[in-house]
């Protein structure tokens, strides 16, 4: 018993050619669109791979790229077997090539579907390295005449400027790292001293943040240093004021662009997947329509498409006995009468 | 009554300026796209920047008015690929023939005459930026820091964001916080010595210091931002003022925001010369087919010559001809109408 048994005439195999070429031509420009994606999360990848360790993963981008290639490669390749389906004469020059080519889409129909899934799964390995990524990039913060690093405190004020984020989870990382150069402390006032006696390793660390934390929204101008004084400035409150810097902190901010952006890239990947499968089904039902008219002479007469010859039990064992056979190619010619009757089968 | 500017047009030159009308018909609705995005962007970037132009400002009225225009050059565009596509299609020609002609007056007066306008809007606006500029910029700076004050709550953030954006502080420098009070006087400490000496000793009563707002601060200086006590050489050690002051941004944001608009203004102003130089020729290679296609009756694949033409007669002849269309329509004598068409018609197929 077929699957899904669908009788075709001449005008009904000719509208479903036809509609196959257009919907390969549009496929052609979803392969370019699931192209340019990748290519798009590449790029805003690379811009940020400072603060990211230079470790981040690029599998998602790459694999999105070399499937919108391969799209493209494959329905621009199906489009023009659509439009040869028309003609009889060239046909059968694809004829043979068809059963393998069905094969083939089936497999990438599948691989998009596995790309589109890894678009939603991959955050966990980019927090991680976002995280270590913007640790490094606040210690360095100071270097700023290292070769080298002398880019990072650039950086990480731009980063915290465009993304309205402040420190790595807070602004009370900032407290934890000497981030003013010891270039630019005045070693003779006492204050600076007296900080740098009392810290441990002799780093100079204060209660302030660099200017790039302050939040525009505030109502009054910027409180960047001796942040949890309350009496060094009038009328503040430290623990309830909460416009004066950013409070989210950038690794939160950027997993979450990233992230809306993989999810975003994701659903268009997988709307594209349901058009692909959509055009691999049209495309066995012209096969199997065309492979079954019954005289080549008549092409006015119907035929019949299908899905699958048998029902899915029966083509998966015929599958497995086919295997089966290749693994027991190279034995006598007595089971060669066996394998001869098979194929029959199948 | 000798036709305006006439050209033999056989069946080989009529396809050719067909196809060719074809293409820059599309070229014209390109054209006209592209006047729409960059209209659209101008009023985008507008509406930003709003508080910082002077209310008074016209500049507002000509992304408007080429936005106007541009979707007319794209109508007329895509008539003129309709036209030239059914010119050459003879069951395709006939619904053309009664709309081309007053589609061509609409186009030539109508489109003509807005991207006239606009053109000299592009010309004409980008002067007066300067003193909206001025004032505005001068407002949104003086409101700082009035955070509390209905109408003005927002001058802050709207001035704090484009300083960070256009990397640009102040006016025409840093120095032009020096002369504004921008902190607040809800946040000043009354008991604070130095708060009191300093409001007394102006003259309007105002805290003024040579500080500036942490948005002006430039993130490529290798220092901390410093941004309090800058005329004095002595607060900051090793800061020398007379080097290269990477500290802040250097410029001042009338500069910047003028050289922006007035770059996007001049854009656009290209932009509408070509369209209109297209949209010219578009409408004259339309007139030609239009009047040949008459001088054929109509049937367009005839093999026989004719003439195109822009104007049936002298500039005279047309105005008289259309004084007596206009005068007959007005008599009220009904069965004198066919006659009132008929001298118009033996205008135009005078060949």
């Amino acid at each position: 018993m077929a699957l899904l048994k669908v009788k075709f005439d001449q005008k009904k195999r000719v509208k479903l050619a036809q509609g196959l070429w257009l919907m390969n031509w549009f496929s052609v420009l979803a392969g370019i669109i699931i192209f340019s994606l990748g290519l798009f999360l590449k790029i805003e990848l690379r811009k940020r791979s400072d603060v990211m360790n230079n470790s981040e993963s690029h599998f998602v981008p790459n694999s999105l790229i070399g499937m919108g290639v391969l799209s493209c490669v494959f329905n621009s390749l199906a489009g023009k077997i659509c439009y040869d389906a028309l003609d009889p004469a060239k046909y059968a020059r694809w004829k043979p090539w068809l059963k393998p080519y069905l094969a083939i889409c089936v497999l990438f129909n599948i691989v998009l579907f596995l790309v589109a899934l890894c678009c939603f799964l991959l955050r966990g390995s980019l927090e991680n390295t976002l995280g270590q990524g913007l640790k490094n990039g606040m210690k360095y913060y100071r270097d700023t005449d290292t070769p080298g690093r002398c880019f990072m405190k650039k950086t990480i004020d731009m980063l915290q400027i465009e993304f309205k984020c402040c420190g790595n989870n807070g602004f009370r990382d900032w407290f934890e790292i000497q981030w003013i150069s010891n270039r630019y402390l005045d070693f003779s006032s006492k204050e600076v001293k007296d900080r740098i006696k009392s810290n441990v390793d002799g780093r100079y660390l204060v209660d302030g943040v660099p200017f790039s934390c302050c939040n525009p929204s505030s109502p009054r101008p910027c409180i960047q240093y001796q942040i949890t004084n309350n009496s060094a400035h009038y009328s503040y409150d430290h623990q309830t004021e909460e416009l004066n810097l950013w409070v989210r902190g950038c690794r939160a901010a950027l997993l979450s662009y990233y992230s809306s952006l993989m999810n975003s890239m994701g659903v268009v990947t997988l709307l594209i997947w349901l058009f692909e499968v959509t055009i691999t089904i049209g495309l066995r039902y012209l096969q199997t329509s065309l492979d079954r008219v019954p005289n080549p002479e008549e092409p006015e007469s119907e035929s019949e498409g299908w899905l699958l010859e048998k029902s899915v039990p029966e083509t998966w064992k015929a599958f497995l006995e086919s295997v089966k056979k290749l693994g027991k190619g190279n034995q006598v010619e007595a089971e060669g009468a066996d394998a001869g009757q098979a194929p029959e089968a199948g | 009554m000798a036709p305006v500017l006439p050209l033999v047009l056989p069946l080989q030159p009529r396809i050719r300026l067909a196809q060719g009308l074809w293409l820059l018909s599309w070229l014209l609705v390109l054209a006209g796209g592209l006047i729409l995005l960059c209209s659209w962007h101008l009023l985008v970037q507008l509406r930003h920047l709003g508080t910082f132009l002077a209310p008074s400002c016209q500049f507002p009225a000509l992304p408007q008015a080429a936005l106007v225009a541009g979707a007319v050059a794209l109508g007329t565009g895509l008539v003129g690929v309709g036209a030239s596509r059914a010119s050459l299609n003879a069951a395709l020609y006939p619904p053309w023939r009664g709309v081309l002609g007053p589609m061509l007056v609409a186009g030539t007066a109508g489109g003509g005459g807005l991207l006239v306008i606009a053109l000299g809007l592009a010309l004409a606006l980008p002067g007066s930026l300067d003193e909206a500029l001025e004032e505005g910029l001068g407002t949104a700076l003086a409101h700082y820091k009035d955070t509390e004050v209905p109408g003005h709550c927002q001058a802050k953030r709207l001035v704090d964001e484009l300083q960070l954006r256009y990397h640009c502080c102040g006016r025409h420098g840093y120095k032009d916080w020096f002369g504004v009070q921008w902190v607040s006087s809800r946040y000043l400490d009354p008991s604070d010595q130095d708060v009191v000496d300093r409001i007394q000793s102006n003259v309007e009563g105002l805290y003024l210091t040579d500080g500036v707002p942490f948005s002006c601060c430039n993130p490529h200086s290798p220092r901390p931002c410093l941004q309090n006590r800058l005329s004095d050489s002595y607060a900051h050690p090793l800061f020398d003022p007379r080097q290269p002051n990477q500290n802040l941004w250097a410029q001042g944001c009338h500069e910047v925001l003028l050289e922006h608009l007035q770059d996007l203004a001049g854009t656009l102003g290209s932009m509408l010369a070509v369209t209109f130089l297209l949209q010219a020729l578009v409408l004259l290679g339309l007139r030609y087919l239009q009047t040949a296609l008459e001088g054929l009756g109509g049937v367009i694949d005839g093999e026989g010559e004719t003439q195109g033409y822009l104007f049936a007669g002298g500039l005279k002849d047309m105005l008289k001809t259309a004084w007596l269309q206009g005068g007959i329509a007005c008599r009220p004598a009904p069965e004198e109408a066919p006659p009132g068409e008929a001298p118009p018609k033996e205008d135009l197929s005078e060949a």
